[in-house]
């Protein structure tokens, strides 16, 4: 072990990999922060522009694109409400709001202090455990894989607030949304009206910034002419209390992200919905969540860095992508002429022990980077607001545009920032229907494969110990807000007998 | 019955053949004079007087950084160092291709376009309301043919495709797919057919997806493109089987795995890639991109791309790649109609 991280020292510390570690950092920062533009569009971009470089400074690049950007994701979803990844829509919850209680700058350097502790110790996990748990995910299957996510589908209820049945409507729609395109596994197209574009579905992140950019702009212009935030200096740095109510859903949002980046098909978007979802169920001030808590910025923060590092696990260990960023970076090993696969970190163990090392640089680098850009950024928030809208609704729809290279997804956008608003408007939250929108194939999927693997039945899930017990789980996890009101209904029928 | 079948097939492999031909009769006849005289001159060659203005653009309806990419890139690179043409990819995703597509089939009578092409220009008609088929676009040149290896993970009894099918003879023997037009399920149902056993499906997206099935022991058998399971063969987690393909492969690795023939299982398909210009160019410019597609073929370029990714460095060229075309398309639509 020692032998090989000093190997990946020697490989990761000369002065050409160093700059390009800090060059792929920088870029990733920047198409986080860019919406459309995700991790995995960006590596791609980019990876032409590497092919003349030796292999080991390229994938160091192109990796720290993939994490960079995920630092850089949560920058604009804190600003201006604009996820630049769909693994940072949960950040346009609980850290917009923080911005818009003049907390902007504290809320980015909690979003880059829980980001760089959790891909440290992410790191940590990765480099001791890789080869056990890279096998140990390989018992998740189909069924495992959709209780996990029934699981996920659980959280949308502590996402609804007060009112369950308005978020168990808009999960609802965004499952409906998900339907369109080409059916999972067959060739009937569904809700297309003969559109080409349709065919393979609504993209995602464009839905998403029509909701949440576009969505937000059209609210604030109806609310009218709102004060630019006022933000003092002192305000824009974070307090020793914000800092130390971040800890724990900082290590919590690490664990989860760290199960869910190892999991075949689960993902980091998941994994922050899930933290989300778990710091309203256990932390200390979970009233607070939804109303700018440190909470909710620095659990989902960390699961998504966690999740991003996970899911190099089973990429390095057995050649199988964990995430749609690392498919890409896969392509690109190919492209350098190295085959990905188990042997790789025997037949080239300065590169990937390079990589591995460069890591801790690139986060290093991105900590140092970023802590002191908070309160700089968080200065956007001075402009008015009648000069910011023009500017968002610009990236949103070059954002768009750079998804599919064609103007359709412009029109998605703003067709979902119509939706967007009027759900605002009448207080329909988003969140549920972006979870549905994710979890709509892959729950789809994994219900076709499993009734498929179980010659028709859906027994099967009980059959197996794995999938049983998270399928209990999930249903517990379903039910238990219900069972929670009718017991608190019943104490309080109870009690007002007594009283009388 | 089978009778029936075939025989609507072979006509319809007739009309389709037909349709090209007069495609191309079309495309003379859209030229100028000078397409007359360069039809005079043999056809063949450099391409006479067609030199591509500006940049050439080369579609691939494919998000960047999966096979299709790696193809349209190495083609694109490799077009440019055998000419003067100066060559962007730009992907174009959407609809499992038929974005990318439908804008090619916009770019009707433009020479400095170019597509990346594969599987989904036959599957995509067979199987949704697209505006397009292959007649409508020009072939240029087959980049390769990328066939299948049926693979079992290391632990399992069977040794060859013999042993999987009479498995299925006796017992639920359980595959994974990516997809109904995936050139996996294609190789399955030919094996059926062959063989009359039956083999239960469960459907997958991509190839790393089929591979975690296949590892994690929910499936018996998987079928994919040598180049997805190189790493997993060397390591020994996965077993050959057999390999779908006429002959066996070359490569090091590759040289002990049997077809499919060899075990008495007569099935062998190729999902092939290659090259597109629009529909309604003329001779002239047509005869400009085979000339250059030539040259590429004899690149060393050419020889480390198909290396790389595996695949069979069969070549053919304008009508030799439609009649390669009308050949798949025949016996997709036969499958996929059938199922």
């Amino acid at each position: 072990m020692i032998d090989n991280l000093l190997l990946g020292l020697e490989t990761a510390v000369t002065p050409e990999n160093l700059l390009f570690c800090l060059l792929g950092v920088v870029l990733g920062t920047i198409i986080g922060v860019l919406p459309g533009l995700g991790s995995a569009t960006g590596v791609a971009i980019l990876l032409p522009v590497t092919l003349t470089l030796d292999p080991i400074s390229a994938l160091i690049m192109l990796a720290g694109i993939y994490y960079g950007s995920q630092y850089g994701a949560s920058t604009s979803s804190i600003l201006i409400s604009t996820p630049g990844d769909s693994s940072s829509v949960v950040l346009t919850l609980d850290g917009y709001q923080m911005a818009r209680n003049g907390r902007a700058g504290a809320a980015l350097a909690i979003a880059a202090l829980s980001s760089f502790l959790a891909a440290i110790l992410s790191l940590i996990g990765l480099i001791a455990l890789a080869q056990p748990i890279a096998r140990w995910a390989l018992n998740f299957g189909p069924p495992e894989n959709l209780a996990i996510i029934v699981l996920g589908l659980a959280t949308i209820v502590s996402f609804a607030g007060e009112n369950m049945l308005r978020g168990i409507t808009m999960a609802a729609v965004g499952l409906l949304i998900s339907m369109i395109g080409v059916a999972s596994g067959f060739t009937t197209a569904r809700f297309t009206f003969g559109s080409v574009n349709l065919l393979g579905g609504l993209e995602f992140v464009a839905v998403m910034i029509g909701i949440f950019a576009v969505g937000e702009v059209l609210h604030q212009i109806r609310r009218g002419g709102e004060h630019p935030i006022r933000a003092r200096f002192r305000d824009l740095l974070v307090t020793r209390e914000e800092l130390g109510r971040s800890v724990a859903p900082a290590l919590r949002g690490t664990g989860l992200g760290f199960v869910m980046g190892v999991l075949p098909g689960a993902g980091a978007t998941l994994a922050t919905f899930m933290s989300y979802g778990v710091e309203k169920q256990v932390s200390k001030f979970r009233h607070l969540i939804g109303k700018g808590a440190p909470e909710g910025v620095a659990g989902p923060e960390a699961s998504n860095n966690a999740a991003a590092n996970a899911s190099f696990i089973p990429t390095l260990t057995l050649g199988i992508p964990g995430s749609g960023t690392t498919a890409v970076l896969l392509g690109a090993f190919i492209v350098f002429g190295l085959q990905p696969g188990p042997l790789l970190f025997e037949q080239q163990p300065d590169l990937v022990w390079g990589l591995l090392v460069s890591f801790f640089f690139g986060n290093l680098i991105l900590l140092v980077l970023n802590l002191p850009l908070a309160p700089v950024f968080a200065q956007v928030l001075r402009i008015p607001y009648s000069y910011l809208y023009p500017m968002v609704l610009f990236i949103a729809v070059v954002g768009a545009f750079a998804l599919g290279n064609n103007t359709f997804t412009i029109w998605v956008v703003f067709v979902a920032g119509l939706l967007g608003y009027f759900m605002k408007r009448f207080d329909f939250p988003a969140a549920p229907l972006v979870l549905g929108l994710v979890l709509g194939p892959l729950l789809e999927r994994a219900l076709v494969q499993t009734s498929a693997l179980g010659g028709g039945s859906l027994l099967i899930i009980f059959e197996r110990p794995l999938s049983a017990v998270l399928m209990v789980a999930a249903l517990l996890a379903l039910a238990a807000p219900f069972v929670s009101a009718v017991l608190r209904r019943y104490r309080r029928t109870n009690r007002s007998r007594i009283d009388t | 019955m089978t009778l029936r079948t075939s025989t609507r097939t072979r006509a319809l492999a007739g009309a389709l053949t037909g349709g090209a031909l007069l495609l191309a009769a079309c495309g003379n006849g859209g030229g100028d004079g000078g397409s007359d005289s360069g039809e005079t001159g043999g056809g063949g060659g450099e391409g006479g007087g067609f030199q591509p203005s500006g940049t050439v653009t080369m579609i691939v309806p494919f998000a960047a950084g999966g096979g299709s990419d790696i193809a349209g890139r190495a083609t694109a690179s490799g077009f440019e160092s055998v000419s003067d043409a100066t060559i962007s990819v730009t992907n174009i995703e959407g609809g499992s291709g038929a974005v990318g597509y439908s804008n090619f089939l916009g770019e009707n009578g433009n020479p400095n376009t170019l597509l990346a092409t594969e599987t989904a220009l036959i599957a995509l008609p067979i199987t949704q309301d697209v505006e397009f088929s292959y007649e409508d676009f020009t072939p240029i040149m087959m980049l390769g043919e990328d066939y299948t290896l049926i693979v079992a993970r290391e632990d399992s009894p069977l040794q060859t495709c013999a042993d999987l099918v009479e498995k299925a003879e006796s017992e639920r023997t359980v595959v994974a797919i990516s997809g109904e037009t995936g050139l996996d399920n294609v190789v399955f149902s030919l094996m059926e057919e062959e063989t009359g056993v039956e083999f239960d499906r469960v459907p997958f997206e991509s190839g790393a997806e089929l591979l975690t099935a296949l590892l994690g022991g929910e499936v018996d058998a998987i079928s994919v493109n040598p180049g997805e399971v190189s790493g997993q063969i060397e390591s020994g987690d996965v077993r050959p089987l057999c390999a779908a393909a006429e002959e066996r492969y070359d490569y090091e690795l590759l040289a002990d795995v049997e077809t499919a023939a060899e075990q008495g299982i007569d099935v062998s398909f190729a999902q092939f890639r290659g090259v597109l210009a629009p529909g309604g160019i003329t001779e002239e410019e047509r005869d400009y991109w085979i000339g250059v597609g030539q040259d590429f073929a004899e690149s060393e370029e050419y020889t480390t791309y198909i290396e790389d990714n595996m695949l069979q460095p069969n070549t053919a060229f304008g009508d030799d790649f439609t009649a390669v075309l009308s050949e798949n398309h025949e016996k997709l639509s036969s499958i996929i109609d059938g199922s």
